[in-house]
């Protein structure tokens, strides 16, 4: 049911960072005069602290309505459903809008330190803002046409972060083809997306649903189609494997914060546009897209645990590992759907998707944590291979601490975040019963074994050994990057104890996601 | 004046996207490579046009003038704004890798491994 709310309410985040990042060149000239040069970093950290803190009352004040399983939507008075733009906000994008900006706040306190030394920091926080602007805006969106109005701009605000130090030749590189083959995947889901319209003659999630729960069969092969194209499109930036040959390049290449920001957030995007587009609009039990969505999870965790093995570079490493575990949340969703396919009872298909969802969260603040702590090895030392990184856990103990904490948490270690994930995913694989889910589910046994290889042995090197050559210079990073790395490793121990609330919200997400 | 159909437009914004996506793989010129994305784009615009005009014909308002659903066309000129931007942006990225290099060759500039 849909209860309707203001729409400066519901956009209010949005709003806020909007305005920020408007704000932003004129504090760049102040800044430029003042000679003191935190003030940029600063205010945009007081922008997000309230789009976050927006997010917390809006939850707050509307959780009692969106618990019972009620979206809330909103819309312009003259151009509105369904041909018009609409915001609708349930639990699933309450739940990626708070990790959007959770993890922006995070990001961007980090980089008041981390980017000290660069120059035209306004355009830099600019960016940032908009990027998490553009994030919060996809998730709260109604329709296929604000979805694709927020996904250009949080693309087109990536592409300029990732080649954000040019004067060096690699974010050159990297940023021009991230540009083309990202670009490329949105132009393939706007193609998706307008045969949708053409089939349709509207763009709203809800109306969508309604027109293809009822099709013939040649209408279901053109469902199919669109069906394939959106994959693919957003398949780009969500890096699932034959399309994610832009991630290992630009991950490195980019500043570690928006390293951060692309592996924890960006490509979750990506994943958030698929799931919306397909299980709110293709029911489950009409389509059968599950058994591909697994085989594509099987491909790209294989594949990527692969190269990940073979890498000496500590931020290539941990990017492959990024599409590892997009390879674990698009698991989770297949099971899903692949068991709604099948008939079987929906609590089976509901933990699949409280596995992906809570695999996103997971994945999100371990991997965030996981490359700040790199970048702040790496502003240290002056080098990304682990071989000459050996032992700068030791020199430095609190980003090491957190290093470690991070990585076990991703390889999966019990008391932490990463083990609830994993265990509720592997869980819904077995329990739909069919050899092909049994099968697929202990390859993905098999991979959740191979990456804890590397990361495990990225532990013993960079954390156990001894210090080497490099790491006897070095000292501990400012308390102001370190700030972040302990409250995000709280984080995933917290949540590894005490999951049962962030369960909770995950399931009420994972039931609005469902028609 | 008796304008080309609908479908006709279709079937030419399908050909055009190949077109650019062929010219996206098989140019070594970076700046073709961009040219190669603006193609697409077009592509893309002239299919969401099409199919407007498809959705008015199956409507019933092609009757009435030239009448549309505004859907579709406030989303193709979103979209060739976003191309632009995305133009743009390509281009700032060629100059750069041009005072780097000294040259537009894609081939001479796979420094990147896979």
């Amino acid at each position: 049911m849909a209860v309707g709310v203001g729409l400066a309410e519901a956009t209010g985040p949005v709003i806020a960072l909007i305005a920020f990042s408007a704000l932003m060149p004129i504090l760049g000239y102040i800044e430029g005069k003042l000679k003191y040069k935190y003030l940029t970093g600063v205010t945009a950290s007081v922008g997000f602290s309230f789009a976050l803190i927006y997010l917390a009352y809006f939850l707050w004040r509307y959780w009692g309505l969106l618990a019972k399983g009620n979206a809330l939507t909103s819309s312009f008075p003259i151009f509105g459903p369904p041909l018009g733009v609409e915001i609708r906000v349930d639990p699933f994008s309450v739940f990626m809008a708070l990790l959007f900006a959770g993890l922006g706040f995070l990001v961007c306190v980090y980089s008041i330190k981390y980017m000290e030394h660069d120059t035209g920091l306004d355009r830099y926080y600019a960016m940032l803002l908009l990027l998490v602007a553009g994030m919060i805006g996809v998730a709260i969106a109604g329709d296929f046409f604000t979805l694709f109005v927020f996904w250009e701009l949080m693309s087109i605000s990536s592409y300029s972060l990732v080649s954000f130090r040019k004067y060096r030749w690699e974010p050159i590189e990297a940023g021009f083809k991230y540009l083309v083959m990202s670009d490329l995947g949105s132009l393939i889901a706007l193609l998706g997306i307008s045969l949708l319209y053409g089939h349709a003659g509207t763009l709203n999630f809800t109306a969508l649903s309604a027109i293809f729960a009822k099709l013939s069969n040649i209408d279901r092969l053109y469902g199919y189609a669109i069906l394939m194209l959106i994959f693919v499109g957003f398949g780009v930036t969500a890096s699932v494997v034959p399309f994610h040959t832009w991630l290992p390049d630009a991950h490195p290449a980019a500043p570690s914060s928006i390293s951060a920001m692309l592996s924890g957030l960006v490509i979750k995007a990506g994943v958030y546009a698929i799931a919306r587009g397909s299980f709110m609009i293709f029911a489950p039990w009409t389509f059968d897209y599950g058994s591909l969505f697994v085989i594509f999870a099987i491909i790209t965790a294989t594949v990527a645990n692969i190269m990940a093995l073979l890498q000496r570079d500590v931020k290539r490493l941990l990017a492959f590992s990024s599409t590892v575990n997009i390879g674990f949340i698009l698991f989770g969703l297949g099971t899903a759907a692949y068991a709604l396919h099948l008939g079987a009872s929906t609590t089976v298909a509901i933990m699949g998707l409280v596995g992906a969802l809570m695999h996103i969260l997971s994945h999100a603040i371990g991997k965030g944590l996981l490359f700040l702590a790199a970048g702040s090895f790496i502003t240290r030392a002056k080098t990304r291979n682990i071989y000459e990184l050996q032992g700068a856990g030791r020199a430095m103990p609190w980003t090491g601490t957190a290093f470690s904490i991070g990585l076990l948490s991703l390889s999966g270690a019990p008391p932490l975040a990463g083990f609830v994930s994993k265990f509720i995913l592997l869980m819904a694989g077995y329990s739909v019963g069919t050899a092909f889910m049994n099968v697929a589910t202990s390859l993905m046994l098999v991979n959740s074994v191979l990456a804890a290889v590397y990361y495990l042995r990225l532990i013993q090197i960079c954390v156990i050994r001894p210090r080497g050559e490099v790491a006897k210079g070095l000292r501990e990073a400012s308390p102001v990057i370190v700030a972040p790395l302990v409250v995000l490793m709280i984080a995933l121990i917290v949540i590894g104890c005490y999951p049962w609330p962030l369960l909770d919200m995950a399931q009420r997400a994972a039931s609005a996601l469902l028609p | 004046m008796e304008l080309m159909s609908p479908q006709t437009y279709m079937v030419f914004s399908i050909i055009l996207f190949v077109i650019g996506v062929c010219c996206l793989v098989s140019q070594r010129n970076m700046i073709k490579t961009v040219i190669g994305i603006e193609i697409a784009t077009i592509a893309v615009n002239t299919a969401l046009l099409s199919l407007g005009l498809m959705r008015a014909e199956a409507l019933g308002l092609a009757s009435q003038g030239p009448t549309v659903e505004p859907l579709a066309q406030v989303l193709a000129i979103i979209s060739m704004v976003i191309g632009g931007l995305v133009a743009a942006l390509a281009l700032s990225l060629v100059v750069d890798a041009y005072r780097h290099y000294g040259t537009l060759d894609l081939k001479k500039l796979r420094r990147l491994r896979w």
